[in-house]
């Protein structure tokens, strides 16, 4: 972000989520109030340090003096509070920075990934860095998102199901000669503070998540929706959280969501030159997941309320990064980022002109649906329901763009067996003893395998999804002998191993973890839940 | 923007939509597809084929000229039968705009895809604001200016409030909801029920056989709303028991005239070709058994009524199949689900 704009954008952010605030006395006094007693209660829980006993003295400060202050005060101690939090969470991106990134070390991933342990990755890697570069596959729409990112903003919204994710997008962005995105990276993210310091430079910004007021939480979202009226580019996923029973995201946040449709709206309002936001959905497909275990563990305790912020996971182990790193060059396995076709703030398509399609092809004047006697405006609830069919159109590019491989399909083959052969176990039973049958015929496995495989083929002929080159062929022993090479190895507890004609199930949580990505695909199955 | 309203579609409802807003002189244009029809309602002020003994006011003009009254109204409302709706959909979608209001009539399902109305509306055309009125309006009823009551329901508020706002001081009273879903499914599904209760009332069964198809009726299409994502109780307002009551107890309802006919032993084929208008009861009976089929649903008023049309059951076989189920509890489904 140019330095000049960081102001504005603090300035007009603070304005806006101050004016939703403060409409009036009572809804003043109960937003400062409540941002008080929750920053306080936040602090109460984390450890003790310097930083946390001035925010702590700084917000008694506060409260003392709100409790006597008249209303005009109290918005000025709101206003000091938001303008805080604005100071936070704006990045601190600086064009020097990113180019040393970039052009002292061959590709910004692997800078990222070095910095985790330099000596040691440098020295250990097989063939050096470059090999993973070759490693990420780009497709899809690149050259749409190209076009799109020359004639508006544009907005990248991918599937989300490790902390790998935003690097690797980044490192995309930088291939396609893209510049930088703006992005909200988790607190845990910075944790490292190399990755920290890049991240930051690169355009993250810092989100919180034990920032609960929802005073922060809009601060958040008027900086992203500020930022895209301003032109930058921005990176949001809108799952929320990484997947984490591995299945492709279906139910989607709409708050950051619904900032492209805002941005819009206010670009049409002051007739900004380029007033256009397109919507880009794009898809991270691993065929390994770093976290795998710790996600669908984590999926299964707390189906419904997941712990959300996970601080001990595989990410924050360097040892497990660099195995993941090393199991991708050995196994010859490549992570696909499939990019979607642009969409406008509607859900509709976008052509390479940038005019909107509607489902049957027809050019659609996108001006209109914002319309109200025949000047823009905002309606919150109209709004609210076009973001919606937004976030509908987001789900379905994911569900065509997800990039199928041998070891969702094995998984996924092994997994409906378990189910069909065990049919009184529910869930949680037959993962932990793995039902009345310890290992599958092989000579089964094949005969399934290759149905599904002539289903999902069929499927992908109609450009409903997509299938790895090994999934295009007819090849089972191949498919199968891959999917074996990656679920026998890596994760701590294998996940399947082939003895003699059969196969063992062992780590049926994995399994069930990477079967999901077809269950959103299969109406037999349905989600991994 | 010059007409208040457009209304699509020139059979007996349409008409009536249409007739009661030009009543209250609101703009309105009725769009019909032949130019006979739309020539006999300008200058006739009749609609022969579809309101035989009704004079329309003089105000109401009929159009064939989509694109140029499209371009004029800002809202728009389709009534047309469920088997042209795609097509006509599709022809509606070359000239609408984004910030126009779509409201739908047509309680009916599409037989293959087992789409609803609003979901053809959303792949045909590119209007995200779009609604469904339903509720017990027959079309006779509203054209001799009983007071009547009906549901618009929409995702979009600007939608209910504009479709109130066209109604409004009339004898047509529009109340709101959310539940596009449940608003749709009850309106097509209480054609099934119709169709049972005429069958009841042609084997000479009085009130009490009725009202026992009315409620176990209701009790199945809430079951099957409920499973297609519908909230439970829309079904017990207008667009729900409020509709099968109308449809089941009322001679007029023309699902209730072919249930008569079939217990009078009269083939399908010749109840239909007999009737100028679309009885939607007898496909959306066939798209609801398949769907319920490949739900795992069992619903045994849709079963019995799918037998005497496609299946050759007579009347008495279908009565006694219903009659032979076990009896559970009354409300168990319901609340278990």
């Amino acid at each position: 972000m140019k330095p000049g704009d960081k102001h504005r954008v603090i300035a007009e952010v603070t304005r806006r989520v101050l004016d939703k605030h403060a409409s009036s006395p009572q809804v003043l006094e109960q937003a400062l109030f409540e941002t008080l007693y929750l920053e306080r209660q936040r602090l109460e829980k984390q450890r003790h340090t310097k930083r946390r006993r001035q925010e702590r003295a700084r917000y008694e400060r506060i409260q003392s003096e709100a409790l006597r202050a008249p209303a005009e005060r109290q918005r000025e101690l709101l206003g000091t509070v938001i303008r805080a939090f604005c100071e936070e969470v704006s990045g601190h991106f600086d064009p020097r920075v990113y180019k040393l990134a970039t052009r002292v070390i061959p590709g910004a991933l692997n800078l990222l990934l070095n910095a985790l342990s330099p000596l040691r990755l440098l020295q250990e890697l097989p063939g050096g860095m470059s090999r993973l570069d070759e490693q990420l596959v780009l497709e899809g729409e690149c050259d749409a998102l190209r076009k799109a990112a020359s004639l508006g903003t544009t907005v990248l919204v991918p599937t989300h199901s490790s902390n790998l994710d935003s690097i690797l997008v980044g490192f995309g962005l930088y291939r396609l000669g893209l510049p930088p995105y703006v992005y909200g990276a988790g607190l845990n993210l910075f944790s490292n503070k190399l990755i920290g310091f890049f991240m930051h430079n690169l355009g993250a910004y810092k989100v919180d998540r034990r920032k609960q007021a929802s005073v922060y939480k809009d601060v958040l979202k008027t900086y992203a929706g500020h930022t895209m009226e301003l032109g930058y580019h921005n990176l949001f996923f809108p799952g929320g959280t990484r997947s984490r029973s591995g299945s492709v995201e279906q139910k989607l946040k709409l708050g950051l969501l619904g900032q492209s449709l805002d941005a819009y709206i206010h670009n049409l309002r002051r007739k900004a030159e380029q007033p256009d936001i397109f919507v880009v959905p794009c898809t991270i497909n691993y065929q390994l997941v770093l976290e795998a275990e710790t996600l669908i563990d984590d999926h299964l305790k707390e189906v419904g309320k997941s712990r959300y912020i996970i601080e001990d996971d595989e990410f924050s182990k360097p040892k497990r990064i660099l195995d993941f790193v090393q199991r991708i060059f050995s196994l010859d396995s490549r992570i696909h980022l499939v990019v979607s076709q642009p969409l406008d703030v509607f859900g509709n398509r976008v052509d390479e002109q940038g005019c909107s399609r509607d489902a049957r092809g027809r050019p659609v004047d996108r001006t209109r649906y914002v319309q109200v006697d025949g000047e823009p405006a905002f309606d919150a609830q109209r709004d609210q329901e076009y973001t919606r069919e937004l976030a509908r159109s987001v789900a379905e590019a994911y569900l065509r763009d997800t990039v199928l491989s041998p070891i969702h399909l094995v998984a996924h083959t092994v997994f409906e067996w378990l189910r069909d052969r065990n049919p009184t176990l529910d869930l949680y039973r037959l993962l932990r003893t793995g039902g009345e049958f310890e290992s599958m015929p092989l000579i089964e496995a094949y005969d399934r395998l290759e149905r599904t495989l002539e289903a999902l083929q069929r499927r992908a002929g109609r450009g409903e999804l997509r299938l790895d080159e090994r999934l295009k062929t007819r090849d089972s022993v191949a498919v199968m002998s891959h999917a074996l090479q990656h679920l026998s190895s890596y994760h701590r507890r294998p996940a399947l191993v082939r003895r003699g004609d059969r196969l063992l199930h062992i780590d049926r949580n994995l399994l069930l973890y990477y079967q999901a990505r077809i269950g959103e695909l299969s109406p037999r199955l349905g989600g991994a839940s | 923007m010059s007409l208040d309203a457009l209304v699509v579609g020139g059979g007996s409802f349409g008409t009536a939509l249409a007739t009661i807003l030009a009543g209250m002189d609101r703009r309105v244009r009725l769009w019909v597809r032949r130019e006979e029809q739309a020539d006999e309602i300008n200058r006739g002020h009749t609609n022969q084929r579809y309101l035989p003994d009704f004079e329309l006011p003089e105000s109401l003009q009929a159009t064939i000229d989509l694109q140029g009254s499209l371009s004029q109204c800002r809202v728009v409302l389709m009534s047309v039968p469920s088997r042209s709706f795609r097509s006509v959909a599709r022809q509606l979608g070359d000239h609408l705009r984004g910030d126009q209001i779509l409201v739908h009539t047509t309680k009916g399902i599409e037989k293959d895809s087992f789409s609803r109305m609003s979901e053809i509306l959303r792949q045909e055309t590119c209007v995200l604001k779009v609604g469904v009125l339903s509720g017990p309006n027959l079309a006779r009823e509203l054209m001799a200016g009983h007071p009547a009551g009906a549901l618009i329901a929409s995702r979009y508020d600007e939608v209910i409030a504009a479709v109130q706002a066209l109604f409004a001081q009339s004898r047509l009273r529009v109340y709101g909801g959310r539940d596009v879903t449940g608003t749709e499914l009850g309106g097509a599904f209480k054609n099934i029920i119709a169709l049972a209760a005429g069958v009841a009332d042609g084997l000479g069964f009085g009130d009490n056989t009725k009202s026992l198809l009315i409620t176990r009726g209701l009790s199945e299409m809430a079951r099957f709303g409920v499973a297609r994502g519908a909230d439970v109780f829309t079904f017990g307002g207008l667009a729900g028991i409020g509709d099968l009551m109308a449809t089941c107890a009322s001679p007029l309802s023309r699902n209730h005239k072919v249930g008569e006919q079939l217990a009078a032993g009269k083939p399908l084929e010749e109840i239909l070709s007999s009737m100028a208008q679309v009885a939607e009861g007898v496909p959306t009976t066939e798209a609801v058994y398949q769907q319920c089929r490949r739900m795992g649903l069992d619903l045994p008023i849709v079963r019995a009524v799918h037998g005497m049309l496609f299946e050759g059951w007579s009347p008495q076989h279908a009565l006694e199949t219903l009659m032979g189920l076990d009896v559970g509890r009354e409300l168990a489904a319901l609340r278990f689900n």
